[in-house]
């Protein structure tokens, strides 16, 4: 009877964040048998190794003093695009004239890699916080920019109509429908700007470690270069890809918590 | 007593004199006439409906009174004065509603006098007392906290409606508001249309309407007048006097005289709709 039971239970019935952690603890388990055949001095990473160097990391307070460097910058950098490119977008999405006059410039900034403007970037700002803002904010703007012109230039004209019959004005449009109306694509843009924003970080301290020979401009990057730079220590590489992915999965959620707080007329 | 307050108390609500209105297609610059040589005069509390086949201007001439479209030639008036541009007083409720998705029933019956110039010089005790009187008479109470979305399209239109009304506008503009429903609500949103609007009331309380349609029986039901427009381009071919009695009630629509009116009309239209199809 209960082992007929047992055998019916379907995996339908467990909770979601079992089934999120199930595989990645399975591939772990089997890279960690690999891990246990290799001599003891190899310095392939193995998990173990990873924990205890994640111990190590984090009771030094570097690995936590390196996060919050470079989520600092993520955010100022993310801020800064945020003022630039909903302000712009805005005025893009709303003014044909501005749009037609800017789009060429954008269009033609927007291919060129948060990386490839990195040296102008060092030259201007030096090796540290200010330079991996500029490369921060301008990885988010285009995503933003894009997303609130998308938005506010989509905006249901009929909308804007009623607004005017019900003695509304232009000015107080912008704030009471086109700006609300823009918000799901801007939530969107911004979504997707805190994912590049947080991939060109770590790239730029990544580069900006290898300038200043390993320095101090801090945060993730730098310490994966240091790293892999000076002590070879992929078990420490490692860990910091973990806490890189792990804090992205979190500012993620967060987006989307929002999302459910900010609109929930949609569905 | 000057003599400029004596035309203006003399003056019909509205009136539409010589509008014509062109459009110039923004690309090939081509040339479209959509409405010509428009005159009717229409008095206050009364109840108008624009009838005629689609693609006739109907809307163009709305959009005009609204003040969403500028005449090209001709003027609008309203109490005498010149439409410069859309306003309150000129309420407008579109085909489409045109509701705020991420507005509730309530937010959405308040927009115009929590934004709008007519909210001016309420208190908020006396607006949300509005709001209620109006989402209570479309009989969206138990529905107000919902989002457009969540609703019929008969409580779509039931809020576009109160939105309409509760922000208090003279004149009441209305573009095949009841277009999208099925046919039942439809009736049954006619009957409720004229109560809101005051048929059993003192005709001196009751709301000046434009109501646009294609339904020539909606037409007969409701107005005081029905234009009758043609199209190619779009001009007023003939005014009907409705003279059934108010109220009028479920029962008119088989007595011999709508009959007789709503083919009046239709033989007016007739032609015109059989050409537009074949």
């Amino acid at each position: 009877m209960s082992t007929q039971a047992t055998n019916t239970i379907s995996t339908a019935a467990l909770p979601a964040w079992v089934k999120a952690i199930t595989l990645p603890l399975i591939l772990t388990l089997i890279w960690q048998a690999w891990a246990m055949t290799l001599p003891e001095n190899s310095p392939a990473p193995a998990p173990l190794k990873v924990v205890e160097s994640f111990i190590a990391l984090t009771a030094s307070g570097e690995l936590i003093w390196a996060t919050i460097q470079s989520l600092g910058r993520v955010l100022g950098g993310f801020g800064i695009a945020m003022v630039g490119g909903l302000g712009l977008g805005v005025l893009m999405g709303s003014s044909r004239v501005v749009r037609e006059n800017l789009d060429p410039i954008v269009e033609s900034f927007r291919p060129i890699a948060p990386m490839a403007i990195l040296p102008i970037a060092i030259l201007w700002f030096g090796t540290g916080t200010p330079a991996a803002l500029t490369i921060v904010a301008y990885a988010a703007f285009f995503p933003l920019l894009i997303n609130t012109i998308y938005g506010v230039s989509g905006v249901d004209r009929q909308l804007v109509r009623a607004a005017a019959t019900m003695g509304i004005s232009r000015l107080r449009t912008v704030f009471v429908v086109i700006v609300p109306a823009a918000i799901p694509s801007v939530l969107l843009g911004s979504r997707l700007a805190m994912g590049v924003a947080w991939t060109a970080i770590i790239a730029a301290e990544l580069a900006v470690g290898a300038k200043s020979g390993g320095g101090t401009s801090g945060g993730i990057g730098q310490m994966m270069f240091v790293f892999y730079a000076y002590s070879i220590d992929l078990n420490g590489i490692v860990v910091c890809m973990i806490v890189v992915g792990v804090v992205a999965l979190m500012i993620d959620r967060l987006f989307r918590l929002a999302e459910r707080f900010l609109l929930p007329w949609r569905n | 007593m000057t003599v400029s307050q004596l035309h203006s108390k003399s003056a019909p609500k509205l009136r539409l004199k010589g509008v014509s209105k062109e459009f110039i297609a923004p690309r090939t610059g081509q040339r479209t006439l959509a409405v010509t040589d428009f005159n009717m005069d229409v008095q206050a509390g009364e109840f108008i409906c624009v009838v005629g086949p689609s693609g006739c201007g109907k809307s163009t001439v709305m959009n005009m009174i609204a003040g969403l479209d500028t005449p090209t030639t001709g003027s609008i008036e309203m109490d005498g004065a010149k439409i410069q541009g859309p306003g309150a007083e000129r309420g407008v409720m579109f085909q489409d509603y045109a509701l705020f998705p991420w507005k509730t029933v309530r937010d959405n019956v308040g927009f115009g006098l929590r934004h709008g110039t007519a909210g001016r010089g309420l208190t908020s005790a006396e607006s949300e007392d509005r709001i209620n009187h109006f989402v209570e008479l479309v009989g969206l109470k138990a529905a107000e906290g919902k989002f457009p979305h969540q609703l019929s399209g008969g409580m779509r239109q039931r809020v576009a409606l109160a939105r309409l009304l509760a922000n208090g506008p003279d004149v009441l503009l209305m573009d095949e508001p009841l277009g999208a429903l099925d046919a039942q609500t439809r009736l049954l949103l006619q009957v409720e249309l004229l109560r809101i609007w005051g048929e059993t009331g003192d005709a001196g309380d009751r709301k000046t309407v434009v109501f646009i349609t294609h339904g020539i029986d909606e037409a007969v039901f409701l107005a005081d007048r029905v234009v009758v427009m043609s199209s190619h381009p779009g001009r007023v071919s003939a005014v009907i006097d409705i003279d059934i009695p108010r109220p009028r009630g479920e029962h008119i629509r088989s007595e011999a005289r709508f009959g007789q009116l709503t083919e009046e009309i239709w033989s007016l239209i007739r032609d015109e709709a059989y050409r537009a199809i074949a």
